[in-house]
This record gives structure tokens, sequence and C-alpha cells, in this order.
């Protein structure tokens, strides 16, 4: 998948934003949202508040996990634990990525945020690759991958499902499970798109 | 799916089997959710599903209803933009979902075909909309005098027909579990007895496609 469809679908999320315009409220396809009034927080799909946004009529409320203190807590944690440990948000990354990019002004020590949430990052892909590593050499045919998020997940899916893949048919011409011109057939296809 | 009554040109198939169940009217934010359900579940599937024609439906509907309305707004109003914005990311959403099925249609068009035909004789319900059968039907027909046309200077065998290109439904999706299942089936690829693994709700996991292709079609668990 596109990183570009896991922000898509990271947009839909809900942020609060303080409008600085008056308005009735707006009959979306995907439910009502308003009415604006002035330095009156609301809750907005995150798309519209970057549009809002770019027009300069809103200021956007930072979500409450995006603070420093908070960060820090979850980056020791995240450090501490074997596991993968619960992300305040299921599309941190993409919401990070966005409010830095276009509304750095709306949020306070916006550098430092960048960077533990860029190390956060760090952390559990360098555990994500460690665990891939432990999964293909115990030769698992399945694997728990609780509490990453989309882009995380989207982040190996090059390479471990045709890895895996890969795996299963060495394991099946071993003990001659499917006939060779079934395996010979499908190859073909598992280069393509469909799985990325 | 088929408890869902969305429209009244509901395809036959659906109708029959909403007869035993409760007429069920569907919130527009919960047929973009469907959506995108179908989309992310079309997209890792390595076969092709069956269709949500009533859910593309429903939400063309919607798309056109507001695209109408946008129409009498003055290009001032700054919710012009706004609503323009969200039509475009569903059209979006739709024009994707359907893309990835053509282009499925177009790589297994023989394997498909077979499978329809199987489904047709047998009276199951078929995967494909009618337009995309047609589709389907078209495709293989070109393709076949395309073939023609291009061997007919010298004798070719009619051995690759016998090997059509097949979705490899042992390749390895992510799911996430939207309820409680027990006892899936591991398939390991070797043939002693296989691992089940039982799923809790809101699980994720990294598993081979055919373990878990009814519970997709089921809509137990989604593919992210």
């Amino acid at each position: 998948m596109d990183p570009d469809e896991v922000e898509f679908l990271g947009e839909k999320q809900y942020i609060s934003i303080i409008p600085t315009f008056s308005s009735n409220v707006i009959h979306l396809i995907s439910g009502d949202v308003g009415p604006f009034r002035p330095s009156i927080p609301i809750r907005v799909p995150f798309w519209m508040a970057m549009q809002l946004k770019q027009q300069r009529i809103c200021k956007i409320e930072p979500p409450e996990w995006m603070e420093v203190d908070k960060l820090e807590a979850i980056k020791e944690d995240e450090k501490n634990s074997r596991t993968f440990t619960k992300m305040p948000s299921d599309h941190y990354m993409v919401e990070a990525k966005i409010l830095l990019a276009s509304a750095t002004d709306d949020i306070p020590r916006a550098d430092e945020i960048r960077t533990i949430i860029k190390d956060i990052w760090d952390v559990r892909m360098s555990k994500l690759r460690s665990s891939v590593d432990v999964l293909v050499k115990n030769n698992g045919s399945y694997a728990a991958v609780d509490n990453l998020t989309l882009m995380e997940i989207n982040s190996i899916r090059p390479l471990l499902p045709h890895a895996l893949d890969t795996l299963y048919r060495l394991k099946n011409s071993i003990t001659g499970g499917s006939s060779q011109s079934q395996s010979t057939t499908t190859f073909s296809r598992s280069t393509t798109s469909f799985h990325s | 799916m088929e408890n869902l009554n969305l429209s009244d040109d509901l395809d036959l198939e659906n109708a029959l089997q909403d007869e035993n169940d409760e007429d069920e009217q569907l919130t527009p934010a919960e047929v973009i959710e469907l959506m995108e359900e179908a989309w992310l579940n079309e997209k890792f599937a390595p076969e092709i599903l069956p269709h949500k024609f009533d859910v593309v439906e429903c939400l063309l509907g919607q798309i056109t209803y507001m695209e109408d309305n946008i129409q009498n707004l003055e290009s001032k109003d700054f919710r012009k933009t706004i609503h323009q914005l969200e039509v475009d990311r569903l059209r979006f959403l739709v024009c994707s979902y359907l893309r990835t099925r053509i282009e499925k249609i177009e790589a297994y068009c023989n394997h498909i075909m077979k499978q329809e035909s199987e489904r047709i004789s047998k009276g199951e319900d078929q995967y494909l909309t009618e337009s995309e059968f047609q589709f389907l039907k078209d495709f293989i027909q070109s393709l076949d005098s395309h073939f023609e046309k291009v061997t007919s200077f010298t004798v070719v065998t009619e051995d690759w027909k016998s090997q059509p290109v097949v979705p490899n439904v042992h390749s390895f999706v992510f799911l996430k579990s939207k309820q409680e299942v027990e006892g899936v089936i591991i398939d390991d690829g070797r043939n002693d007895e296989n691992d089940l693994v039982d799923l809790d709700k809101g699980s994720q996991l990294i598993i081979s496609y055919n373990s878990v292709a009814n519970l997709i079609k089921k809509g137990d668990v989604h593919l992210i």
C-alpha cells in the first residue's frame, strides 16, 4: 500500500480546532460538524482541519498526547517493554507528520516533539526488525502484530509477507504438499503490486 | 452484509437473503466505514472477493446528491471547498476499490471465469456484479482473439490454456479481528497436524490468506 493511502485513512481521525470564523452546522456525508463560533474549540476531521488551516481561519489544538513530557514517557515505556506498547493514537505518525508540517506555529516545542516521535518510531522499528528476524528463524507460520499501527505494518509489508510466502513454498516443496505446476504458475503473480 | 437494505435496487441475491433479516437503515457514515473496509479487504486479498455492489451504489448516490448541492453554493463560500474535498476523497475510495477489482479480473480472468461458472451452476451467489461479469467475458474474448491473431502464422498448442494464472491464496496478509474467533486452522505448509489459533476482538495478526479467507468473506475479520 502506498504510504499516501495510509495517510488518507489517518486523515479521517478527528482533531480539535479553534475557529476564527462563524458558521452554522456543515452537513458532511460523514456526519455533521459545527456550528463554528470564534474561539470555541470544536472537533472536525483532520482533512477538514488542514483545509481550514490553509485558509488561515482556524488554529489547531494539538492532540493531548503531543506534548514533550507525555512523549518522553511513551518513549521510556517503549524502550523498557519487550513487546510493542499501545500508542496514544492508531495513526500517531500520520498525525505528527501532518501537524508538524503544516501547523508548526500551533504546536509548542515542535522541534523537540519531532525528535522524540522520530525516536519512538526508531525504537519500534528496530524492535519490529528483530521480531521479524526471530519469526523467520523459528519458521513461524503466523504472528501477532498487536499494537502496531497501520503505518508500521505498512513499512514491513513489502518484505515480511513475501519472505513468509517463500518459506511456505520451501516447506511445501519438501513435503510435496502441492503439485509442481501450481507453484510455478502462482509464483509469477507474487511479485506484483497486489500485496505491496 | 446480507442484512443491509441500502437502496431499492438491491441485486437479487441480496434481496433474497434479506427476506429473513430485519431491514436496517445505515447512516452514511457507516456506509463509508463499510466502503473503507471493503477497499482494504479487496486491496490485500489475493483473490477477488464477493462484490459489495450495494455499498458502492449507496455511496455513489450520496456523492451525486452532494455534488448537486455543491452546484447551488456560491463559489466564494468556504463550505464549497470543504464539501468538494469530501466528495473527492470518497470518489477516490470508490474508484480505487473498483480499479482493484478490475485489475484482479484482468490478471486472473480465466480462473475467475471458471469459478464464477461453477457458482452459477451450483446456484450460489456470484462474486462479480453483472457489469463486472460482462467485462470479464469481453476481456477473455478479446484476449483469445488477440492470441489467435498473433499465433496464426504458426501452429501453437493450446497447452497454455490448461495452466491459467491463479491467485496465490497462500500469500500472507495482515488482519484485524472484529470479534472473537476460535480455532482458526493455520495452514503451515506441512502435512502433519495443523496449529489452531484463537483470535480476540481487536487483535492483529499476520497469517496466510487461505487460513482466514472464510472469516474475511463472513466479515468476522478484516484486512489491514
